[in-house]
């Protein structure tokens, strides 16, 4: 007579989560357990108990920490859709949720919006006369207590921030992942929540391309005009410089958009010219070079074997001083027309942490209809996601020390 | 795209975004319609249409979010008229740029026309709105 224990999910460590997947094809993952439930329901076909899949997390929690700071408000962004296509898998906002929720989820990332930290809703910061930028706006204690415990492995009831009422709304439940972004104006504003992350981006974009990419955001609005777009820009200048541009000096990469300088006088912002620097001496992150490390190289890839249309394609490389930090400074300038053209300049840059020859481009073409796609800034940040992927490979690899116990049943 | 069509017919660009699967809850559509004469034949007229199913609270999401940028626009330029740098013109503006961008986001997620049905049947493939016979 066999005697056999169930498990209900409150029984369960607090570290497991239950997943329902959509497909019925069931491959045996690591440390996950299908359990198919025994009853008179499962009898019938179409029924609708569905295989549970429990996913539980070893001892010591896995969980990786990116901070990006950036300026275009949350998860949304072109940059969080790229990184989360790296890891696989689209992620989408909680279901049954919150419509209105900030948060995006995959299989492997979640993607939180540091805006939900506000600790003053809209009216409470117009009496108040902040800003949204003002860290006064935000509750930093918040933020430092629910990312350290997602880290851990403890989930979290997280507030949500709604920006069409402006109101904070109860909040929801956020299981600790494998990766954690957290996306916002303020990552590494707070020196307890800089010490949590693994790695840091700032997006810093100049400001004639912010202008002329606000100006196609807005100018299809009734209630916008040039003029109101530029006073919205420069009101909300002194808080940016004084509280979000510093942040700059603390990230392990800055992606840098500027105006081109291969057309002479060109305001349309559709040609830009990208600035990856890269921070030496990070654990676990070794930078992208062209040529050789430490070297300084200037290189036009159009010539005889690649020809490029107008303005054609610079990249230069070398090392420099940012904010008193060694870094090594990859700059492309121009844009993409052809795969080719991208496959010729993938099969040059190294130190990229590719899987396999090709990658680079495979994720460009893969979303190829998103904004930048087609220069600089679509290349780096799908660079900077397949870092990412390699620094959270190497620090699993570190932290590997016994084999995961099998889980009874 | 769809060519010559039969007369009464709406070919599309695109497939519908609302499929027949269940009659509930019929969405408003917004159909901008071209018509063409048909020279050759003169067999009637053939319409192409795109539809793009807008349900009515996203009509009025869109709709509110535009009237408040509106607003808000107004606020601020009233507010800024008086000092360029005082704190409530900061405030003003950073609003604006808020629902601005709230607005750009919806935009974007109109653009992607997903059928709420579609999302549902990935997840539960097996009720009966959803179930797919392969015979």
């Amino acid at each position: 007579m066999a005697i056999c224990a169930v498990y209900t999910t409150q029984s369960l460590n607090p570290t497991c989560s239950i997943s329902t997947p959509s497909k019925t094809h069931l491959g045996f993952h690591q440390k996950q357990v299908v359990f198919y439930t025994t009853g008179k329901k499962t009898s019938r076909r179409g029924s609708s108990s569905s295989p549970y899949v429990i996913t539980c997390a070893t001892g010591d929690s896995q969980t990786i920490v990116i901070g990006l700071a950036a300026d275009s408000g949350c998860g949304k962004s072109t940059f969080m859709r790229r990184l989360t296509n790296v890891f696989g898998g689209a992620a989408e906002p909680p279901k049954g949720g919150n419509p209105d929720s900030n948060t995006l989820i995959s299989d492997t990332t979640t993607v939180i919006c540091l805006d939900d930290y506000h600790s003053l809703d809209r009216t409470g910061r117009k009496e108040k006369g902040v800003t949204a930028l003002d860290p006064r706006a935000n509750d930093f204690d918040l933020m430092y207590e629910q990312v350290k415990a997602l880290k851990d492995g403890t989930a979290v009831d997280k507030p949500i921030y709604n920006h069409v009422t402006g109101l904070l709304d109860p909040p929801e439940l956020i299981k600790p992942p494998k990766i954690l972004v957290i996306e916002g104006l303020h990552p590494m504003y707070d020196a307890r929540v800089r010490d949590l992350l693994d790695f840091s981006i700032y997006l810093d974009i100049s400001n004639e391309v912010k202008f002329a990419w606000k100006i196609q955001r807005d100018m299809a609005e009734r209630g916008h005009s040039l003029e109101s777009i530029k006073a919205s820009i420069e009101a909300r200048k002194p808080d940016f410089d004084a509280y979000i541009d510093p942040q700059k000096q603390y990230a392990d990469a800055v992606i840098e958009v500027l105006p081109t300088q291969l057309i002479p006088d060109d305001n349309e912002g559709k040609i830009l010219r990208v600035k990856l620097i890269m921070k030496e001496g990070v654990k676990f992150f070794s930078p992208v070079y062209l040529f050789d490390e430490g070297s300084t190289i200037s290189w036009i890839p159009c010539g005889r074997k690649l020809t490029c249309s107008y303005p054609g394609i610079k990249f230069s490389y070398g090392p420099d001083s940012y904010f008193g930090h060694e870094v090594s400074v990859l700059e492309m300038d121009g844009q993409f027309d052809r795969l080719d053209e991208l496959i010729y300049v993938e099969s040059h840059l190294s130190n990229l942490s590719t899987k396999f020859y090709g990658e680079v481009t495979q994720q460009m073409l893969k979303l190829s209809d998103f904004p930048g796609s087609n220069n600089g800034t679509g290349l780096f940040q799908t660079i900077v996601g397949l870092k990412i992927r390699d620094i959270f490979e190497q620090i699993i690899a570190s932290k590997a020390k016994s084999p995961v116990a099998a889980t009874k049943a | 795209m769809a060519s010559r069509a039969a007369p009464g017919v709406i070919g599309s660009s695109r497939s519908p975004p609302f499929s027949f699967r269940s009659a509930a809850s019929l969405p408003m559509i917004s159909l901008p319609v071209r018509i063409h004469a048909n020279g050759k034949t003169n067999k009637g007229l053939t319409v192409r249409a795109m539809a793009v199913a807008k349900f009515k609270g996203t009509q009025r999401r869109e709709k509110h979010l535009t009237e408040m940028i509106e607003r808000k626009v107004t606020e601020a330029k009233e507010v800024c008229e008086g000092d360029a740098t005082s704190d409530e013109c900061k405030v003003a503006w950073d609003e604006v740029e808020e629902v601005s961008q709230a607005k750009a986001d919806l935009r974007l997620k109109l653009q992607q026309e997903k059928d709420p049905l579609e999302s549902f049947c990935q997840d539960n493939p097996e009720t009966d709105e959803c179930r797919v016979y392969e015979d």
